[in-house]
């Protein structure tokens, strides 16, 4: 069992700063994923907390002991790689071996314990096969395997699905959630992929350019975006985001852009005119056939999915300006035609030009 | 021309080149061998003698095996037991190898993954390499006279593993930039000391390329004449010193008999090759790890 605690961890390569001055405690037993393009500073944030980088400067405690200066075998901590790091010259029984032999565990017990794991992440058929011959997803199990038969308190995963194709990684995923709910052990887990930080976590951190953007629940992340930043990065199809202005209007306000005249609700009333980029996902935004007198836009694009059917359409910018509705109503929607789109006034975001939400 | 046919024509003088290249390259090789067996009325033939007759193992029996009967005779010229010399060249050679490949492997894991020298440390340790050995020899004789180290295995051994380590650091370190870190950070995180990481992961992971730098480096010491001349007298003589016996002021040229030794001495690489061939191709291909 552990809880991490990560307090003012700063990491420099020469000029670049890859982590600034980031406090964050993950609890024990949480599933907590890190999330941002590459380049954010998750991986760097993960690999100080197993030792493999060191801080430029702040602290990493575990349990309240300060590890700093521990070497990563005697963390405690178990991680899976992207590139699934099997040792390519064992087989996978001697893959999952390895860290039982390191730890002296007597020969009888390891082949007991190596057992047991295969069979829990269904890879006893592989045991005496080496790692060459593995396909993309059987390394991966088998690394969770080599993870797991060492019991770590924290399991630290690096993008562990990335390598996978979207059946693979949509699979090895629910495994991952299966492990989480009976070891109840500490995950980190390192994703650029919102699909899986939003399926998997108790908590995502967002990090953005080596910072936390935002903390908080999937569903908060998703509902109660703190920038431009995150509302654009959660979500799929991605909110729409119209940039614009802010106009007065007596009491209250309304937001323009070229092709779009909305009136902003009540809770909007006290914001500042000027530019500002107004944001709507996809599923709150209503469509209709015919005039309305509201906004009107052509349709670019219709793609019908089955259960829901994605109206992509043309708002003058590169972006479409995407909409869901459900069924098939809209599939024999062409592009060219005009369709009236009403927005729900209570799921409307805007946000400033700097990009932090208002309001 | 059509196609076809052109590339017929190309590959014609391909094989044509090679071919002639092969002839080239072989013939000493041939010539060394067929010499070997030929009796000493046609060492100097004219015309040439290509094939032994009638073929004799005179020439092995006398340099190989001192054989009684020719002891007398004006080519029995060798002193020393060239058996013994090739049990001397296989100690020294092999000894000094590897301790070059194993000290080497692990400097160049040093330098490969914490960088213990930099580039131009590294640059400077591959010119060492280039100082030409006559420029050292003498005074390393003078030293090795002072600590006793002439004429002794462990005199040659040490110089050897010493101007072959930056070799072995060379090959090694490329081989070792090839190994993916996170597989050793994945033992490591597993609970492997870094010397049980280095020792069970990364030196297995390169096996072939340590295979192809220890036949490298065994080559170059299993040839080496100058300071094996110079640092050697009577006691530890090694095969190179050995064949320049036979071709001497005083000797004349014993054609034949220098061609058996030649054999001998050839034979054990040829054997060490053949047993390691397998990891040769893949050594000498730099790019054995599986990612």
């Amino acid at each position: 069992m552990a809880r991490i605690e990560l307090v003012n961890l700063t990491k420099t390569f020469g000029s670049v700063v890859a982590v600034k001055d980031l406090s964050f405690v993950i609890d024990d037993g949480e599933f907590v994923v890190f999330v941002g393009p590459s380049g954010c500073g998750k991986t760097t944030t993960l690999r100080m907390i197993a030792g493999f980088e060191d801080p430029s400067a702040g602290e990493i405690r575990i349990d309240g002991r300060v590890v700093n200066d521990v070497e990563p075998r005697d963390r405690g901590l178990g991680m899976v790689f992207q590139t699934h790091a099997l040792f390519p010259h064992k087989n996978v029984a001697q893959n999952i071996e390895f860290g039982l032999r390191m730890k002296r565990i007597a020969a009888n017990e390891r082949q007991k314990r190596v057992r047991d794991v295969a069979e829990m992440v269904r890879i006893a058929h592989l045991l005496d096969k080496m790692p060459a011959q593995c396909s993309g997803g059987e390394s991966q199990r088998v690394a969770l395997a080599r993870t797991l038969v060492t019991n770590p308190s924290t399991f630290l995963l690096d993008e562990p699905l990335s390598s996978l194709d979207a059946k693979l990684r949509r699979e090895l995923r629910a495994e991952c959630d299966r492990l989480h709910q009976t070891l109840k052990r500490t995950f980190i887990f390192v994703t650029h992929d919102q699909e899986e930080a939003m399926t998997l976590a108790d908590r995502i951190v967002v990090m953005r350019e080596g910072e936390i953007e935002q903390v908080g629940s999937p569903m908060q992340i998703y509902a109660d975006p703190v920038s431009y930043f995150v509302a654009d990065f959660f979500g799929s199809p991605s909110m729409n985001l119209v940039a614009g202005e802010i106009v007065r209007e007596g009491e209250g306000a309304r937001f323009r852009a070229s092709r779009f005249d909305i009136p902003l609700p009540p809770r909007f009333k006290a914001v500042p005119a000027g530019r500002a980029t107004l944001g709507i996902r996809p599923e709150h935004v209503g469509v209709r056939r015919g005039h309305n007198g509201s906004t009107e836009l052509p349709v670019r694009l219709v793609e019908p999915l089955g259960k829901d059917t994605l109206l992509y359409f043309d708002d003058g910018t590169a972006r479409a300006f995407v909409a869901v509705s459900e069924g098939f109503d809209m599939a024999e929607v062409k592009p060219g035609d005009r369709i009236a789109l009403s927005f729900d006034p209570e799921r409307l975001y805007l946000f400033r030009e700097d990009g932090k939400r208002i309001g | 021309m059509t196609k076809s046919r052109r590339r017929r024509v190309s590959t014609a003088i391909r094989y044509a080149v090679l071919t002639l290249w092969a002839i080239i390259a072989f013939f000493p090789i041939y010539w060394m061998v067929a010499t070997s067996f030929k009796p000493d009325t046609q060492w100097f033939a004219w015309p040439p003698v290509y094939f032994p007759e009638p073929p004799t193992l005179d020439n092995y029996r006398n340099v190989w095996f001192g054989a009684e009967q020719y002891a007398a005779t004006q080519y029995a010229i060798s002193s020393q037991k060239p058996l013994i010399s090739l049990g001397n060249s296989a100690i020294i050679a092999t000894t000094s190898t590897l301790l070059a490949v194993l000290f080497g492997s692990v400097i160049a894991y040093g330098v490969s993954r914490h960088r213990i020298l930099s580039e131009t440390r590294m640059f400077q340790l591959l010119m060492l390499r280039m100082i030409p050995p006559i420029v050292v020899v003498a005074p390393l004789s003078l030293y090795y006279a002072a600590v006793g180290l002439t004429d002794t295995f462990a005199g040659l051994i040490l110089i050897y593993f010493l101007t072959s380590l930056p070799y072995a650091v060379w090959m090694t370190k490329s081989f070792i930039d090839e190994v993916p870190r996170e597989i050793e950070q994945a033992a490591q995180i597993l609970g492997a000391s870094r010397w049980r990481t280095i020792f069970e992961i990364v030196l297995p992971l390169i096996r072939s390329g340590l295979v192809a730098t220890f036949l490298f480096i065994l080559i170059l010491t299993w040839s080496e004449y100058l300071l094996a001349l110079i640092i050697t007298k009577t006691q530890v003589t090694t095969v190179p010193i050995e064949l320049s016996k036979y071709q001497g002021s005083t000797e004349g040229r014993v054609y034949g008999r220098q061609a058996a030794l030649s054999v001998g001495i050839t034979i054990p690489l040829m054997i060490v090759g053949l047993i390691i061939r397998k990891h040769l191709a893949r050594g000498f291909s730099f790019g054995m790890v599986r990612r």
